[in-house]
């Protein structure tokens, strides 16, 4: 039976340099779910993500997915895994075209899949992506960059999709498009991993929410229970969590 | 100039046959200035930065200049030719064959280049790992393999060079250093990031370099080429056929 949790960490240790960042860090994803990563600036929420997509080296700890350890693998072999991830700011090769970035989506792609057949899917069900697939992605607009890599990400079919700041740059009814985009993935069985400053609109439309605070889980439940959690709102108010 | 002594040395030193010569030459060049250069210098120097990695990059300039004067001496060498050294009248004016033919070879390399670029995978991850290697590692491409294949076609560009033009400007120490500040210029005045911009800023230079040794003076010719790059990056910065480059600052 497959475990409730796809994606832990277990006692993780990493930073940059000399400094430290995560002291220790466990938290479990549920396998199916929208999780939403919160806290303030410097808990480690980035850090953790790239800890977990192997581009910052685990000194000590754990990291497990599917139970099964991938700590400190590389971002092709996680790929392979099934894991995506969709970092913060603009990830696009702005000089080529839309249809060439989608490509690079595919490119860990295990011999003998179909890309062809998967990049129409996908701009199947991203019209703007097909209407504009010859473009310079750089004429794409924020959102458009948005929805290109998350569809680039989608390319490999992932079983979780870790996503830094999605909202980041965008008007309100892109970031409530990008938010029902997200949660349609997680109907789809895409387990769902995300940062976002906007914590009150992420967590609204998450299952699950996670506090970091200095580089250590604070807090874990149901994004119910924490968006009405007093002590969030002190939290991002320059107050520490007393848990 | 490398790739022109290399072949010299086959020639001279092993009595090979030309061609033969002129393909070993190649494989040494492959070895030597791309695979070589790239896991003995540009790996280790790569993670302090652009700048460290230039001067290193002139400074291995200046010792591999020295070390074929060292060798070789100082004297220019002839090279045998590919073509026929003829003249062709086209139009009422007198070509060379050699210069049409170098023309022709530099238009079909530069487009099978560009057809490999953009034309095939392998080459989108060579231009995306250049864009954005951060990006590109994270979408599992190969960004160390795209380096190192960027050296080779380097390599390989170096060597069809120097056949080209080595018959014309004869085996000299100096070679690299006088037609690299050329070929430096031609490309600031094409446009950095294009691969046809080079051919134009070339293609430019020499034709305005002439007329001016013919109908201006010859004693300021060397002159000419750093003015016309100064007119163009004051009115098109980006080059002629360059692209502007935005930068996340």
């Amino acid at each position: 039976m497959a475990a409730a949790e796809l994606l832990k960490f277990e006692n993780v240790v990493a930073g940059y340099g000399k400094e430290t960042i995560l002291h220790g860090l466990s938290f479990a994803v549920p396998r199916g779910a929208m999780t939403t990563v919160i806290g303030p600036n410097g808990a480690g929420k980035s850090t953790a993500f790239k800890a977990a997509f192997g581009m910052l080296a685990v000194r000590s700890g754990r990291i497990l997915f599917e139970d099964r350890e991938i700590t400190n693998r590389a971002p092709r072999e996680l790929i392979g895994e099934g894991i995506c991830y969709v970092p913060q700011g603009r990830n696009i090769f702005p000089e080529l075209s839309v249809l060439h970035n989608l490509e690079f989506g595919g490119v860990a792609a295990p011999k003998g899949t179909d890309l062809k057949a998967r990049i129409e899917a996908v701009m199947d069900r991203f019209a703007v992506l097909r209407r504009k697939a010859r473009h310079q992605a750089s004429t794409l607009s924020g959102g458009e960059q948005k929805i290109l890599e998350i569809a680039r990400g989608l390319l490999l079919q992932p079983r979780l999709m870790l996503i830094d700041e999605p909202s980041i740059g965008l008007s309100p009814l892109l970031v409530e498009e990008l938010f029902a985009l997200l949660r349609e993935l997680r109907k789809g069985g895409i387990t769902l991993l995300m940062i976002e400053q906007n914590a009150k609109r992420a967590l609204e439309n998450s299952d699950y929410g996670v506090v970091l605070e200095l580089g250590r889980m604070r807090l874990q439940d149901s994004a119910r229970a924490i968006l009405s959690d007093p002590r969030i709102g002190q939290l991002f108010l320059g107050g520490g969590l007393s848990a | 100039m490398l790739p022109a002594f290399f072949i010299l040395i086959g020639t001279h030193t092993f009595g090979l046959p030309f061609w033969l010569a002129a393909i070993l030459g190649g494989v040494a060049t492959l070895i030597l200035l791309g695979l070589a250069f790239k896991k003995v210098m540009v790996d280790p120097m790569i993670h302090h930065g652009v700048l460290p990695l230039v001067i290193a990059t002139i400074g291995l300039a200046i010792l591999m200049k020295e070390a074929v004067r060292e060798f070789y001496g100082a004297d220019a060498w002839p090279f045998p030719a590919l073509w026929a050294t003829t003249d062709v009248t086209l139009f009422g004016a007198v070509f060379a064959v050699q210069s049409l033919l170098i023309l022709a070879t530099c238009i079909v390399v530069v487009g099978a280049l560009q057809l490999f670029l953009a034309g095939t995978l392998t080459g989108r991850c060579m231009q995306a790992a250049a864009q954005n290697p951060a990006v590109a590692r994270l979408l599992g491409i190969r960004v160390e393999r795209m380096i190192l294949y960027t050296f080779l076609i380097n390599a390989a560009l170096v060597w069809i060079a120097a056949l080209l033009v080595t018959p014309i400007y004869l085996a000299k120490f100096t070679n690299g250093e006088i037609l690299g500040l050329y070929a430096f210029i031609a490309a600031l005045i094409g446009g950095f990031n294009q691969v046809r911009g080079a051919i134009v800023g070339g293609l430019l230079l020499g034709v305005i370099d002439n007329f001016c040794a013919v109908y201006v003076s010859s004693s300021y010719r060397m002159a000419v080429p750093l003015l016309v790059l100064i007119a163009v990056i004051l009115v098109r910065p980006q080059g002629l056929l360059g692209r502007v480059e935005e930068r996340t600052v």
